[in-house]
């Protein structure tokens, strides 16, 4: 089996100052009052994995443990300050559904944004435009301007839209655990469907049940650096020994 | 940058589309706000300059490029700021954010030139052949722009103030380049430095081509490529040291 994704030795720090300047006046002001002072932060140190092409990998922490610093790391989004991931395949980072879409347009105009930004081509968006309306049940309001659509209604184009980008690797963190207990369902199988499909899932998320269901394998941080790295049932019994 | 085009012509239109209100009628209202202007400063500054030729066209023409400089770099001034999910949440090369306003930016100034040509044609009762030139000055100006935006949007991301800042910075750009008074009443001790400013050489190339149907001067289109390609180099090379960590800052 090929590595769908291969990190090795990632570290990332975040600075945080004791007064955060953003402005060219504020600047100009601690130059002057000498105030430079900032607490480092390591979100993540010395973090090693490789996943295979076709698995279902989880990554699970408590808050603040680093996990969706992880996930934005791979989705290349931050930059590590050391180390390297190497990802092999299309990627589609579900970080947030509906990213980019925009109120003033209607709900066709942000179909094909959308998909664009998950890198569907023009012809491919054409190929499957009707199925993402009948699967949102969206049919009647393609030409409706997405302002005056309910969360609902906005949540469930959005996920359709999501879901019919083509990736050979998908990033998803709590994203999919938004809506009622249908569109849940709905989700769920979806991310089933993918997985028989053999693309490869990172899947972050606190429902600890999903993670066992969905992934044969997992990581546990905690304070930025792995603790476990195995099967994913003995990674959710040490979390569960962590959190006690 | 090739394979992000559907992205790229994506994003252009939906901030065309933004920015007309989705109506056809909206290019026409965004042409009021510059006749409007030219209009106003006709009057004010006709008995200063009005014995100079073809005043009420060098005039035009000079807004007209103007705003093209003007509104380009004070919108892709926030293009990273007002997009934080797609910089945030999802991976593309953030150039693209800059250049698809830039992009937004130049299809409208187009069409603005477009509706300038009749008006000249009236005006001056023939239009020249070196109009056919401008086109390619246009790309030097889109590509001189795009550079600018690049440097602006993502000094914008850590200095939030820099909307302020060079807000009066391009009032002051304004009054330093020819636009409602003509080249001739710049002292000449202050003229080399004047003729520093890329705007004023845009702003001359442009008249030259469309008002005086003559080709601009070697040093003028020598200068105007030069400034585009400092200006863009600069601009990329300071995004692409900034661009790291704007994830984190916005």
């Amino acid at each position: 089996m090929r590595n769908a994704i291969i990190v090795d030795n990632i570290s990332k720090r975040f600075y945080i100052p004791h007064e955060k300047k953003t402005t060219v006046f504020q600047n100009i002001v601690g130059l002057i009052k000498k105030q430079f002072d900032y607490e480092e932060l390591w979100a993540l140190k010395n973090i090693s994995f490789k996943i295979e092409e076709g698995e279902a990998f989880g990554i699970i922490g408590k808050n603040g443990s680093g996990k969706s610093t992880l996930l934005k790391l791979l989705a290349k989004v931050l930059y590590p300050d050391s180390g390297s991931i190497t990802l092999n395949g299309k990627v589609a980072s579900f970080l947030e559904l509906g990213v980019g879409f925009q109120p003033e347009l209607t709900a066709q105009e942000n179909v094909s944004l959308y998909s664009s930004i998950l890198g569907l081509s023009h012809k491919q968006v054409d190929r499957i435009y009707e199925e993402i309306f009948d699967f949102a049940e969206l049919k009647k309001f393609e030409n409706m301007r997405l302002k005056n659509f309910s969360s609902g209604m906005y949540m469930r184009l959005a996920f359709s839209t999501a879901i019919h980008a083509v990736p050979d690797i998908l990033l998803i963190d709590e994203v999919f655990a938004v809506g009622d207990e249908s569109f849940q369902k709905k989700c769920q199988s979806k991310i089933d469907e993918f997985k028989a499909e053999g693309k490869t899932i990172v899947f972050v998320s606190h429902n600890l049940v999903l993670v066992q269901q969905l992934c044969q394998r997992s990581l546990l941080l905690d304070g930025g650096r792995i603790v476990t790295m195995d099967h994913t049932e003995k990674v959710i019994n040490d979390y569960l020994k962590i959190l006690q | 940058m090739w394979q992000y085009r559907e992205l790229i012509r994506n994003l252009t239109a939906a901030d065309l589309k933004n920015r007309y209100q989705n109506t056809s009628l909206g290019f026409f209202w965004s042409l009021l706000s510059p006749f409007l202007l030219t209009g106003v400063l006709y009057f004010v500054f006709r008995h200063l300059f009005g014995q100079e030729k073809y005043f009420a066209i060098n005039l035009l023409v000079g807004i007209m490029a103007w705003r093209f400089f003007a509104i380009g770099t004070s919108s892709s001034l926030g293009a990273i700021v007002a997009k934080p999910s797609l910089v945030t949440k999802v991976y593309m090369p953030r150039q693209i954010l800059v250049l698809s306003n830039v992009l937004a930016n130049l299809i409208s100034s187009l069409l603005e030139f477009t509706v300038l040509l009749p008006i000249i044609f009236i005006l001056l009762g023939h239009l020249s052949a070196t109009v056919l030139l401008f086109p390619l000055v246009h790309l030097v100006y889109f590509w001189f722009i795009f550079g600018a935006g690049l440097l602006l949007s993502s000094l914008y991301v850590y200095f939030r103030d820099l909307n302020q800042i060079w807000e009066v910075l391009t009032n002051v750009l304004f009054f330093c380049s020819p636009i409602v008074y003509p080249l001739v009443i710049v002292p000449a001790y202050l003229m080399p430095h004047y003729l520093f400013n890329p705007i004023t050489q845009f702003i001359e190339i442009y008249r030259d081509l469309m008002i005086a149907g003559t080709l601009p001067s070697l040093y003028n289109i020598a200068s105007v490529i030069a400034a585009g390609i400092v200006l863009y180099f600069a601009g990329s090379f300071v995004f692409n040291k900034l661009q790291r960590r704007f994830a984190e800052e916005i």
